[in-house]
């Protein structure tokens, strides 16, 4: 099933929609938005210079920066009192970055992410248990409304308490799961300990999966343990954006299907800035043209992805996006958080009796993302007793904790025996398939 | 009151002997050791006979380490002999935190090393009740 005729335009009738929507956005950027403005002030660009889908690639990029230059409320794009929803991202580094919704938005999201989760084989009978936490992060809220506007039955389960998790897909019958790949497969593991066959004991058919990609050996781990009739996708989204529903694969996976009527996408040369030609690898870069809190333009996703313009077999004809094959800065996303080593960092260096230098260790560990961190002991004085090089080690744990909002291994090593580095470091070893 | 050296060690192959080797290379004679180790890391605790010659050069091959006073008794070599020491401690309300033995005591007699919060008041009492304190030269 397509959900909205809007995925199956022309390629003609998709590239007027796009432009008359992207003229629409750059009016109102210009009008409405001072920050935005002054960029393309500064690029020497007018709304009226927008003449073809060409002419996107003359606008100025917008980056995570310009929302954290402007928080809380800076980039919208809307007077405050249109807007009836935030969200925000992890503010993990400093301030989170905000993002706003007007009421129209919200339908927008709840449409786009409705598109998605059809795409994945979601129907009205399903019972859809959604395992993303619920707070500040667009993804379960987007998921929630998404379904229920399909018409399935919505459980707001949250995430954590994996037991429960699993009484609650057992007791309710639940058909459809929506969570990270690799908290689906935390799922399973602990069912099969505790003596239920996901396959066999559950009724879970359908996994809409998000937050973190999913790679082709852990889609096969996701059938080896929920079944081989279960349709596992992915789908990709980020919260300054949108949230979920940018992009989604159907069940052909051959890639995720742009929601190419709200969003424009690019592919550039992280260094230069520059446009690739179709097909070729690089940064994502999209243009929202359908929002009104808060509609950016060539925003930086910093993702690096290929895009597909062949026709579907699957009746839709918007362009494909293939998985994220990592970052074009130093991002990790851990247990769906999202970790850059500089925060780590800031954390290691208000630590007393450690050295400066530290390296970061990510590995999944019974499919879940386990962070090991390494750091120098140098101060003697924590040499009396054992318990002090414990305490230490626990401060460091804890510290890292209130930062990242996620649980680090730390491990206390020799001075000098972490690899020193002479030009850029290298301080994170990625262990993950 | 002996001196005893605290290094820091990971736990891993072959890094209790990075320092043993460096001791070696400078003649430097282990009189008694001991370790305390987790998964990750451990502490080793020396008694050497050239304690600032052995920390100095260890420092200078980058380890991390502390001198640390601590106490050594003579023991009878009979049943019993431990836990009259231990009482005389426990009486006395100090708090010890770890011991170890000696490597080697030509006079077969053995050495117990211990690490007490108070080491002034440790060794008056432990002398009161008769219990002898060793040095490294006897």
């Amino acid at each position: 099933m397509i959900w909205s005729k809007n995925e199956t335009l022309t390629r003609g009738e998709m590239e007027s929609l796009q432009l008359e929507r992207l003229k629409e956005t750059v009016n109102r950027m210009y009008e409405k938005n001072e920050p935005y403005r002054k960029k393309m002030s500064e690029a020497g660009i007018r709304p009226e210079d927008i003449r073809s889908l060409e002419d996107l690639k003359r606008l100025p990029f917008t980056t995570k920066d310009d929302l954290r230059d402007n928080y809380p409320y800076g980039y919208f794009s809307t007077p405050k009192n249109e807007i009836v929803r935030i969200h925000a991202s992890s503010g993990t580094t400093g301030k989170p970055t905000v993002v706003g919704y007007t009421r129209k938005d919200l339908e927008t999201w709840t449409e786009l992410v409705t598109r998605i989760a059809v795409m994945g084989g979601a129907t009205k009978d399903d019972i859809a248990q959604i395992c993303f936490g619920y707070g500040m992060f667009t993804g379960a809220l987007g998921l929630h409304y998404g379904l229920e506007n399909l018409g399935a039955i919505v459980a707001p389960a949250s995430s954590g308490n994996t037991e429960k998790q699993i009484m609650y897909l057992k007791d309710f019958e639940s058909t459809l799961l929506v969570a990270t790949p690799s908290y689906a497969l935390h799922i399973a593991e602990v069912a099969r300990a505790m003596g239920i066959d996901p396959a066999k004991d559950l009724k879970v058919k359908t996994g809409l999966f998000g937050g973190e990609g999913i790679t082709e050996s852990m889609r096969e781990e996701m059938y080896r343990l929920w079944g081989r009739d279960m349709k596992v996708t992915q789908n990709y989204g980020m919260s300054e954006l949108m949230g979920p529903g940018i992009s989604g694969e159907c069940l052909e996976l051959q890639g995720m299907h742009i929601n190419e009527d709200n969003f424009i996408p690019e592919i550039i040369n992280p260094e230069t800035g520059e446009v690739l030609p179709a097909g070729e690898e690089g940064e994502l870069v999209i243009s929202c043209i359908n929002k009104e809190g808060l509609p950016l333009i060539r925003y930086r996703t910093k993702d690096i992805t290929r895009l597909v313009n062949e026709p579907c077999k699957c009746g839709r004809t918007t362009v494909r996006m293939e998985s994220i094959k990592g970052r074009s800065d130093d991002m990790l996303v851990i247990r769906g958080v999202n970790v850059f080593p500089s925060q780590i960092e800031e954390v290691l260096l208000k630590v007393s009796g450690i050295g400066p230098h530290y390296e970061i260790i990510v590995d999944r560990v019974n499919h879940l993302d386990n962070i090991e961190i390494k750091v120098e002991l140098c101060d003697d004085n924590k040499l009396d007793l054992y318990s002090q090089l414990t305490a230490l080690e626990e401060e460091i744990k804890h510290k890292l904790r209130v930062v990242l909002g996620l649980s680090a291994n730390v491990k206390l090593v020799a001075p000098h025996s972490l690899r020193r580095f002479e030009g850029k470091a290298k301080r994170v070893v990625d262990l993950r398939k | 009151m002996l001196k005893q050296l605290s290094i820091f060690v990971e736990n891993e192959i072959g890094s209790l002997r990075t320092v043993t080797s460096v001791l070696k290379k400078h003649n430097i004679n282990i009189r008694a050791i001991a370790t305390f180790d987790s998964p990750e890391f451990g502490i080793l605790r020396i008694i050497v006979d050239k304690p600032e010659l052995a920390r100095d050069i260890l420092e200078e091959n980058g380890f991390v380490l502390k001198i640390t006073n601590v106490i050594a008794v003579n023991l009878e070599d009979r049943p019993g002999e431990l836990d009259k020491v231990l009482a005389v401690i426990e009486n006395a309300g100090l708090n010890l935190n770890y011991i170890y033995s000696f490597v080697i005591r030509e006079d077969n007699s053995p050495l117990l090393v211990m690490h007490i919060d108070d080491l002034e008041i440790a060794k008056q009492i432990l002398s009161e009740h008769g219990v002898k304190i060793g040095t490294l030269e006897d």
